[in-house]
């Protein structure tokens, strides 16, 4: 998606991580489940970013290109991690999650832990149109994939997350 | 299905969505790693100047030796071709005062002969 140009605009290292830290750490830990490698990606990306620093044309193709970059390197963790056959989102509660407190509710809780069951694809989409409030054209942009796809994969992992929220939610309501 | 206002659902995971704080200190951490990378990258280049500098000074020296090696040789044959020219040149002096040596010594086989012939007469 074209970002319009600012020509009088100079990016500044400090002030793009002060404004983008919490997103660009919040989307890698919601693509890998995993708090030291979301930091470690969100260090990289930074890194990557300062390497680009002239390319960036304006605060909002700065955020574009975070969010991409963001998603790119999630997505290559993830893969590196099926090769060594790890399984991710195993027990992440217990060994690299949140605490509690750190949650918006228990039951935001529970729909974060459903999300991150979904497959890879759906759950980007999900994560970029949930957390980020994106449009399916914006995802599109940024996953670098057709906007007929990602709005599939919308629907899909939409009613996928709905399944399964009626079927453990209701359990976790009974139990509460 | 996403382009109609969020339902209740889709509220719940909007909630559950929202952006979490980073880590307290990436900000930190990213400052260090920088400076360290941009103190790396300014030792490199000048690594790479010094370098530079070194093969431009190797490379000045080899044409200056290649030119003097080259001087030098012209002179030699300067030299070798000036003696050739001596040697000539004597050689043709040397034939020259041979000649001029056997005229001599044929003049006075005649001179000779005819003071013998005269006085027999």
């Amino acid at each position: 998606m074209a970002q319009a140009a600012q020509p009088d605009w100079q990016p500044d290292f400090e002030e793009l991580v002060d404004q983008h830290q919490s997103m660009v750490f919040s989307l890698a830990l919601r693509m890998t489940g995993d708090r030291g490698l979301a930091e470690e990606i969100a260090q990289d990306v930074f890194l990557e970013m300062d390497r680009h620093l002239a390319k960036l044309e304006s605060p909002d193709h700065a955020c574009f290109w975070l969010r991409r970059v963001t998603m790119s390197r999630s997505a290559d963790a993830l893969r590196r991690r099926k090769v060594r056959g790890m399984d991710l989102w195993v027990e992440i509660d217990e060994r690299h999650g949140m605490r509690l407190e750190e949650r918006s509710s228990p039951l935001g809780a529970r729909l974060e832990s459903l999300l991150a069951t979904l497959p890879e694809p759906q759950r980007a989409a999900l994560v970029l149109r949930y957390q980020e409030d994106l449009t399916p054209e914006e995802i599109a942009a940024t996953l670098d994939a057709p906007v007929a796809t990602v709005k599939s994969q919308l629907q899909r992992g939409l009613k996928l997350l709905r399944a399964k929220a009626a079927t453990h939610l209701k359990e976790y309501v009974r139990g509460a | 299905m996403v382009h109609e206002p969020f339902d209740e659902f889709e509220i719940e995971l909007k909630q559950a969505l929202e952006r979490r704080p980073a880590p307290p200190g990436l900000k930190r951490r990213l400052l260090v790693q920088r400076a360290a990378r941009t103190r790396q990258r300014e030792a490199r280049s000048s690594f790479v100047l010094w370098q530079r500098l070194a093969a431009s000074v190797v490379l000045v020296a080899a044409l200056a030796g290649g030119l003097g090696w080259r001087r030098h040789e012209e002179e030699q044959r300067k030299g070798e071709q000036a003696r050739q020219q001596v040697l000539t040149a004597l050689r043709i002096t040397s034939h020259a005062l041979d000649h001029a040596q056997a005229q001599l010594a044929a003049h006075d086989r005649d001179s000779e002969n005819a003071r013998n012939s005269g006085s027999q007469n």
